[in-house]
């Protein structure tokens, strides 16, 4: 094993030598994919790009199963300076914490015009990949937080999907009143102190106009966080989310919608193919629209999705960012919706004729994803995650008050982000 | 190593024809102990002596990785930013909390289990392994199984309390009872290794000593007092000393059940020292951390070689 | 050292009370194991049925199929089962050495010697997770048993060394000097003759060890990113999705990674309990 291992550093030692001088030396990648995001499709996209580059041979390593145990996994890897990964999908929150660290090179002397470049992708995606006028990352495909409603239920009562949280609130009282079904719902959101739970305090935040950091200071507005915390204990109270709200994580959602005891539901992307499985209660039942707005306020969406970077430690750097560049070329994004049903990160790839046969729903998230604003792009965005999601947990949870939550929140915050 | 040093190690035969001091100065008993010794001190300078002494000098550095700058020396920094910082005090009295209760708890448990399962049963396996399994459950497994217990819709313990007319519980929705639910799974995953032991010494205990009690006309109760428990107490000031040293690092079952919710008033020490490193990559402070931590544990285990030396 | 296991005048014997402490016995002890069997014969929708179900309404094996389709399970188990195999012989083979020196040796300083074994084994490893995994790339390890074997030695050295001293103490020295004196050399007498009479101290030594590894999960899940290479701790929390947590799934993996050790118990019960009576523990 080790001398195996051993071996393959010195062949990829080598390689990187030769490739130097001759340009038809292999190059060996070893790219980091996130094994919830379809890796066997992934492999068949780098398939491709060995054929048309015969040099080069791509190994794809996976580890853990979510974002938050690829971080950990990947955060080792970086603090110990390894170079056995040259591409790593990052989730979209930690593009700017790797780049602060120094663990990823920027893209700026590979695109040329970085503007121009970027201008292609979905605007979100272009501010969560910058920072400081440096591109850290390059998108790998988009995702972003939906509004799902039980078209049927709407439909028999006469309600409109709602434009605002308050049109919410009357028209999840009115049906579960008529309805009388003990076991319905009226609105599912995460509450849990998971990354989720950030998305939740920011959706009625950011539709206040509101920005928690600008310019990479803190921007918060205590006012409009106090009135996003109560929004959504309101809720709690008034019985239109379950009691237990705060042990609900995105999952419990997706179960409790496609069991068909929930009317309005806050979800990722994933959700849909699921309500729409054969297993579901509620298939050909499910309406979905953008999140709705606080009362004179604009819609907003969370923006998640990931992101390609390429690790500083790489011994291939040259030959990483060449295949990053593919895989985040609107071709790759466009085969990887007909086929993994992940949301392209270019705005012309969702109205492709292709695309639209294979998954005809992503006409209708198109508006959805443009209304959806990055979480605060900053290298110590898992203290201020952290700090979010138990303020929110916390809240919902009863422990404290949606104002002394609010004062906690900023507080933490401000030693965070001075 | 062995046949190397088997030549030298011939001489020390005749060891009790010896006196002490000669065999003081053998230098083939010293070679052969310090033969014998060698892959420990190598082992553990590895894995922990050396990675301890780079923490602690990380420990005095300010060094976080999201900052983007290098190393700078910080002085006692790290520990005096620890004094202001709530949730430092927050996770460290809830370590403390969490040794206070489930230390006592499981030993309860653990001793009720043991005369219980000391009983003369018949069949003497299902006994056994009723003990064994929830040792050898790994504690990630645990933690998932009990947060699943708990759970306030689909657990099985609000399901029992319904049964029996009380109002379910939302577990995880207040400090106090996710609390209690952390510290319940925690006595049953450790109570049943403490019976095991405690059944161990109650099977050492001769019964003759209960039979010369009962001449004397001693109730059960106070056979118990007199004769059991004296006669365990060095098994279970072993046990406990153990038991709390694992409890101080408590991080596996709260981190599967709540990840520290709500808030952070579930989060241990060693959860708070894990997110510090691994998520905040704020190297400097959590290796302040682990240092105090490392203190605590120290402490516990002086307290343990005292008394163990006190047995004799 | 003594077997007989005579059974104290406990407080209470009658034969249906003591049925009814053997019903609460079992069910503390199995019940979440049973709990989990029972979880992994259902449905996810009867999962989320409410009022819960106890029993599966239509039991299915579906679960497993997917447990073992899924992931590569047995393979985990392979994994899972060589670290521990591995790391507990190499553990009782550093501890046997060692603890035969602190027994039965004249050195300086014994006392300190053990209290620092113990002392520096008390530090959580959590907190070493960093330094470690530098070690290791160092060593060229990661992606390797040894990567965990090694800390997984450390992890139950201690307190097999504390228990193998004691046993070792109990261990007459005639027995060991007269095979000394028919030809055996120190160290041929330490493995012929002292380690099998120490034979229960040595098995509830290993049985630790084994347990020890069995359990961790951090460093398994740092050092060894190769899914070849996974253990099963490691390995059961692939089923889960960024997002779903299937719960049936998950259910049926548990079991199949409970079932090895729960054999392995039932096979060497006895043995265990009666280690442990021989007065190893006791430090």
């Amino acid at each position: 094993m080790t001398l195996n291992k051993t071996m393959k550093l010195l062949l990829a030692g080598v390689a990187v030598t030769l490739s130097t001088s001759a340009a038809m030396a292999q190059t060996n990648l070893r790219v980091f994919v996130s094994s919830q995001h379809r890796p066997d499709v992934w492999r068949k996209a780098f398939d491709m790009y060995e054929a048309k580059n015969p040099n080069v041979k791509v190994t794809i390593e996976t580890g853990g199963n979510t974002s938050e145990a690829q971080a950990q996994y990947l955060n080792t890897v970086m603090t110990a300076k390894d170079s056995s990964l040259d591409v790593m999908i990052l989730d979209v929150i930690r593009p700017a914490q790797y780049a602060a660290a120094g663990w990823t090179v920027p893209f700026n002397d590979v695109l040329g015009d970085a503007n121009a470049a970027m201008k292609r992708y979905l605007p979100a995606y272009a501010e969560a990949n910058t920072v400081d006028g440096k591109v850290v990352a390059l998108p790998a495909f988009a995702d972003a937080m939906f509004l799902y409603y039980r078209k049927d239920l709407l439909e028999k009562h006469g309600v409109q999907p709602p434009q605002t949280w308050d049109e919410l609130a009357a028209a999840a009282k009115k049906v579960t009143a008529a309805e009388k079904d003990a076991n319905l719902q009226g609105l599912s959101f995460q509450g849990k102190a998971i990354e989720g739970a950030v998305c939740t305090f920011l959706l009625p935040y950011w539709s206040m106009g509101k920005q928690l950091v600008s310019d990479g200071k803190l921007s918060f507005d205590k006012d409009a966080a106090v009135k996003s915390l109560k929004l959504w204990k309101d809720f709690v109270d008034q019985g239109v989310a379950k009691k237990n709200i705060a042990e609900v994580a995105t999952d419990d959602t997706r179960k409790e919608f496609q069991a068909g005891n929930v009317l309005f539901a806050v979800n990722w992307s994933y959700a849909w193919g699921q309500f729409q499985g054969g297993e579901s209660a509620v298939k050909d039942k499910v309406g979905v629209v953008k999140l709705p707005a606080v009362q004179g306020g604009q819609p907003a969406s969370c923006l998640g999705g990931w992101e390609w970077g390429v690790s500083a430690y790489s011994n291939n750097k040259t030959e990483a960012q060449k295949l990053v560049q593919y895989l985040s070329s609107p071709e790759t994004s466009e085969f990887m919706a007909i086929n993994a049903s992940l949301l392209p990160q270019f705005p012309d790839v969702y109205t492709d004729q292709d695309v639209t046969k294979a998954v005809p729903w992503f006409a209708s998230a198109r508006p959805v994803v443009e209304t959806a604003k990055a979480r605060p792009v900053t290298p110590r965005y898992n203290e201020v995650s952290d700090i979010i999601r138990t303020t929110v947990n916390a809240v919902l949870a009863g422990q404290s008050t949606p104002e002394e939550g609010a004062t906690q929140m900023e507080g933490r915050l401000r030693r965070v982000l001075r | 190593m062995a046949t190397a040093s088997e030549t030298t190690l011939v001489r020390a035969h005749n060891e009790s024809a010896t006196k002490w001091w000669t065999r003081f100065l053998d230098p083939s008993e010293r070679t052969l102990a310090v033969l014998l010794l060698l892959p420990t001190a190598l082992l553990l300078s590895l894995i922990i002596v050396y990675p301890v002494c780079r923490l602690v000098w990380t420990s005095f550095q300010n060094l976080s990785l999201t900052s983007g700058a290098p190393a700078t020396f910080a002085g006692i920094e790290n520990y005096a930013l620890m004094l202001e910082d709530p949730v430092f005090w927050e996770t460290t009295w809830n370590t403390v909390l969490i040794t206070l209760i489930t230390v006592p708890g499981a030993l309860l448990v653990g001793m009720a289990l043991a005369l219980m399962a000391n009983l003369p049963f018949k069949r003497k396996w299902p006994v056994r392994l009723s003990l064994l399994i929830p040792w050898a459950l790994p504690l990630a497994f645990a933690g998932l199984i009990f947060a699943w217990f708990f759970h306030s819709e689909y657990g099985v313990v609000n399901d029992v309390l319904r049964r029996l007319g009380f109002e379910g519980v939302i577990w995880f929705n207040s400090a106090k009872w996710a609390f209690a639910a952390i510290c319940l799974t925690i006595i049953w995953k450790t109570s049943s290794f403490m019976a095991l032991i405690i059944l161990a010494g109650l099977q050492t205990i001769p019964r003759s000593l209960y039979e010369a009690a009962e001449v004397d006309g001693a109730g059960r109760l106070r056979q118990f007092f007199e004769i059991t428990l004296p006669l365990l107490k060095p098994s279970i000031v072993v046990a406990l000393i153990f038991r709390t040293i694992t409890a101080l690092q408590t991080f596996d079952i709260p981190f599967t059940m709540t990840r520290g919710g709500p808030g952070t008033s579930t989060a241990t020490l060693a959860m708070y020292i894990h997110q510090n490193t691994v998520d905040f990559l704020d190297l400097g402070y959590g290796s302040a951390l682990a240092v105090v931590m490392f203190a605590l544990s120290m402490g516990v285990t002086a307290v343990y070689l005292r008394m163990i030396r006190a047995k004799g | 050292m003594s077997h007989e296991t005579t059974t104290n005048r406990s407080l209470l014997s009658g034969k249906p009370l003591r049925i009814l402490i053997g019903f609460i016995l079992v069910v503390n002890g199995m019940f979440p194991a049973l709990w989990i069997l029972f979880t992994s014969l259902k449905t996810e929708a009867e999962l989320t049925a409410k009022p819960i179900t106890w029993l599966p309404h239509a039991p299915t094996m579906a679960n497993y199929l997917r447990a073992f389709t899924d992931q590569p399970l047995l393979l985990f188990l392979f994994n899972s089962f060589m670290v521990a195999i591995l790391s507990t012989a190499l553990t009782l083979f550093i501890s046997v050495l060692a603890a035969y020196a602190l027994a039965r040796l004249q050195i300086r300083g014994r006392d300190l010697i053990l209290s620092a074994i113990i002392a520096v084994s008390t530090f959580p490893l959590v907190t070493l997770l960093v330094p470690l995994f530098e070690i290791m790339r160092a060593l060229g390890l990661l992606n390797t048993w040894i990567a965990l074997i090694l800390p997984y030695t450390v992890l139950s050295l201690p307190v097999c060394t504390l228990i193998l001293v004691s046993f070792f103490e109990g261990i007459p020295r005639d027995l060991e000097n007269s095979a000394m004196i028919d030809g055996c050399t120190r160290l041929g007498a330490l493995f012929k003759v002292v380690v099998p009479l120490a034979a229960p101290g040595v098995f509830t030594a290993g049985i630790l060890a084994f347990v020890n590894s069995w359990d961790e999960f951090l460093l398994a899940l740092s050092f060894n990113s190769n899914p070849m290479l996974r253990t099963l701790p490691v390995g059961i929390t692939l089923y889960q999705g960024e997002f779903a947590f299937p719960w049936p799934v998950i259910s049926a993996a548990l079991v199949v990674g409970i079932v090895p050790v729960a054999v392995l118990i039932v096979i060497f019960q006895e043995r265990v309990v009666s280690g442990l009576t021989s007065g190893g523990i006791k430090g």
